[in-house]
């Protein structure tokens, strides 16, 4: 390390890591510029998959040999099957995002902010819930779902997910954080409970806020186990990214244009709380 | 911090119930079915359902494999993402591009994205095109065990960004003076790691493995994906099982499972718990 100039350290690093970046972007890069293709030729290019021929290979295609569209407007206008699982998905997301809002701000400011006999219990079992994975998780959910009679319905995929304990834990160990002054400050003024919830927390905790909507957001866009398990006899409820894949098993040509429609938003949601989604989660430690 | 105020119950209430509902107590409750034999007298079988279950060669392949898996995921994104954060602390203009980059893909969803893994890992495809050109044999990776390569690529692609940028904040915090004084002192790279960097960033870097871990647990997607509910032998996880399980109605044996697993998961937390203790409190 004392040999090498920082100069030629700084260089290194950087070309290790605009090779990275390239690799990472690759694949969002990629499904963007096969959006483009005409369905004819990804059909032809997507059937040279699966071949075993030892001497052949698929050819690599960088850009479409006549730039067009007819992917999207098949998908978005001639056959609705694809947007209509998109909108699953969506009414998915909107369900799970407005449960969240209305359940775990709140339920992180009394696990932070109040001293109540129990809250360390309470917080100790949100802890273990977000270190089981869905596998275990799946049971106790399935039981109440079942004896709600809610299997097979959207809400079985809707209501677990509502108060998903890493969220409550984020929030949390966010809120944990904040000076005391500042809501003694407002307590002094007069605010009650409610109002420095609304008020002071809440304006101040929009970094973490931010990074919460966005995760979780990526979370339901990617749900795949729970449909499967929940909603065994329900395929037409099923979100796109369940089906997405049997779609286009067989290709269509359209599959590209479908896939990037189904990113745009988890895309626009990125770059929309990317900043938020650094703050928000540099500050987390577990303690 | 509030003392003595009814007002928590309006906080805390909703979001408690939903926990008890959902989670809490059908979790208690579950553990009777792990108990019964599930007929229509649903006698209580004591451990028996335990003991079937560990004999059940299906269960076994998806538990060995879900732990092979995340064995090699979870210390693999830690050491990976923690080199990486270091590299970028040397990297100051560029670094902010190239960490919103890196986490970008944690946000995408993998079912869209899996086209292009299927495209540059098929048999004729980009991938074995640079094996061959670098004079090595093909290989099939979507068919055969080595689909586990794929999984764990597309596993570290998701997930590095934000191990990264966890680590990175870390770093940062750590006073620059620190590493001078240690230069003049002599130390050398590896000191200086092992002996300033990793003690002071231990709950952070704690955070990272947990979560890693977590997610590792889950890798299930993309063999869904790739292979459906029946793949090869060597990527069979134990979400496969479930899913199976639970689709011939077998309570019993889904229930035992879930909580053998859930028992395996908390004694690994709870030792690395331990071993997260027992650092933090060498340190000081």
């Amino acid at each position: 390390m004392e040999k090498t100039s920082p100069r030629a350290r700084h260089l290194l690093s950087r070309m290790v890591l605009s090779l990275l970046a390239l690799v990472i972007l690759l694949p969002v890069v990629m499904t963007a510029i096969y959006s483009f293709f005409s369905p004819a030729e990804i059909k032809a290019f997507m059937g040279t998959r699966g071949s075993y021929d030892a001497s052949a290979f698929m050819q690599i295609k960088l850009a479409p040999s006549m730039f067009s569209l007819s992917q999207y407007y098949n998908i978005l206008i001639e056959d609705m099957t694809i947007l209509r699982y998109f909108v699953n998905s969506a009414m998915y997301a909107a369900a799970i995002l407005l449960g969240q809002a209305l359940l775990i701000p709140m339920m992180a400011y009394a696990l932070s902010r109040f001293r109540f006999p129990g809250r360390d219990a309470i917080f100790f079992v949100v802890i273990m819930l977000m270190l089981l994975p869905f596998q275990v998780t799946m049971v106790p959910n399935v039981l109440t779902l079942r004896t709600l009679g809610l299997l097979d319905t959207a809400w079985a995929v809707i209501l677990p997910m509502t108060v998903a304990p890493f969220y409550v834990f984020l929030l949390r160990q966010y809120m944990v954080s904040l000076p005391g002054d500042m809501l003694e400050a407002a307590q002094i003024d007069g605010a009650g409970t409610w109002r420095c919830f609304v008020h002071v927390v809440l304006p101040v905790c929009r970094p973490v806020l931010g990074a919460a909507v966005a995760l979780s957001f990526a979370d339901c866009w990617n749900l795949v186990e729970q449909p499967l398990t929940y909603l065994t006899t329900r395929t037409d409820l099923y979100p796109l990214s369940v089906v997405f894949n049997q779609l286009t098993e067989k290709s269509t040509g359209v599959e590209f244009a479908g896939a990037a429609l189904y990113t745009l938003p988890a895309l626009c949601i990125y770059l929309y709380f990317q900043a938020d989604i650094l703050e928000g989660v540099q500050l987390t430690e577990l303690k | 911090m509030f003392t003595k105020k009814k007002s928590v119950l309006l906080f805390l209430l909703p979001g408690l119930c939903m926990l008890l509902v959902f989670y809490i107590v059908p979790f208690v409750g579950g553990i009777g079915y792990s108990l019964t034999d599930g007929s229509y007298r649903n006698e209580f079988v004591g451990l028996q359902n335990y003991r079937d279950l560990w004999q059940n060669p299906m269960f076994r392949l998806g538990l060995t494999n879900t732990m092979q898996l995340s064995f090699i995921c979870a210390p693999l994104l830690w050491v990976l993402s923690f080199i990486l954060a270091a590299g970028l602390m040397n990297v100051k203009p560029f670094g902010g591009f190239f960490r919103s980059t890196a986490l970008m893909p944690y946000l995408m969803p993998s079912s869209a994205m899996l086209l292009v893994w299927l495209v540059l890992f098929d048999y004729g495809g980009p991938v074995n095109r640079a094996l061959v050109a670098l004079g090595m044999e093909r290989v099939m990776w979507l068919e055969s065990g080595a689909l586990r390569v794929p999984i764990v690529l597309m596993f570290l692609w998701k997930n590095l960004g934000f191990c990264l940028i966890i680590f990175l904040s870390a770093l940062q915090s750590i006073p620059e003076p620190l590493y001078e004084y240690a230069h003049l002192e002599g130390a050398g790279f590896l000191y200086q790691t092992f002996r300033i960097t990793l003690p002071l960033i231990t709950p952070s870097a704690f955070l990272v493995f947990v979560m890693a871990w977590i997610n590792a647990f889950r890798i299930f997607k993309e063999v869904y994906f790739i292979a459906g509910a029946y793949p090869d032998a060597s990527v069979y996880t134990l979400q496969h099982y479930m899913n199976n399980m639970y689709g011939k109605l077998n309570y019993q044996l889904v229930t035992t499972a879930a909580y053998t697993f859930g028992l395996i998961v908390f004694a690994i937390f709870a030792v690395l718990f331990f071993m997260q203790r027992r650092a933090a409190r060498g340190l000081s």
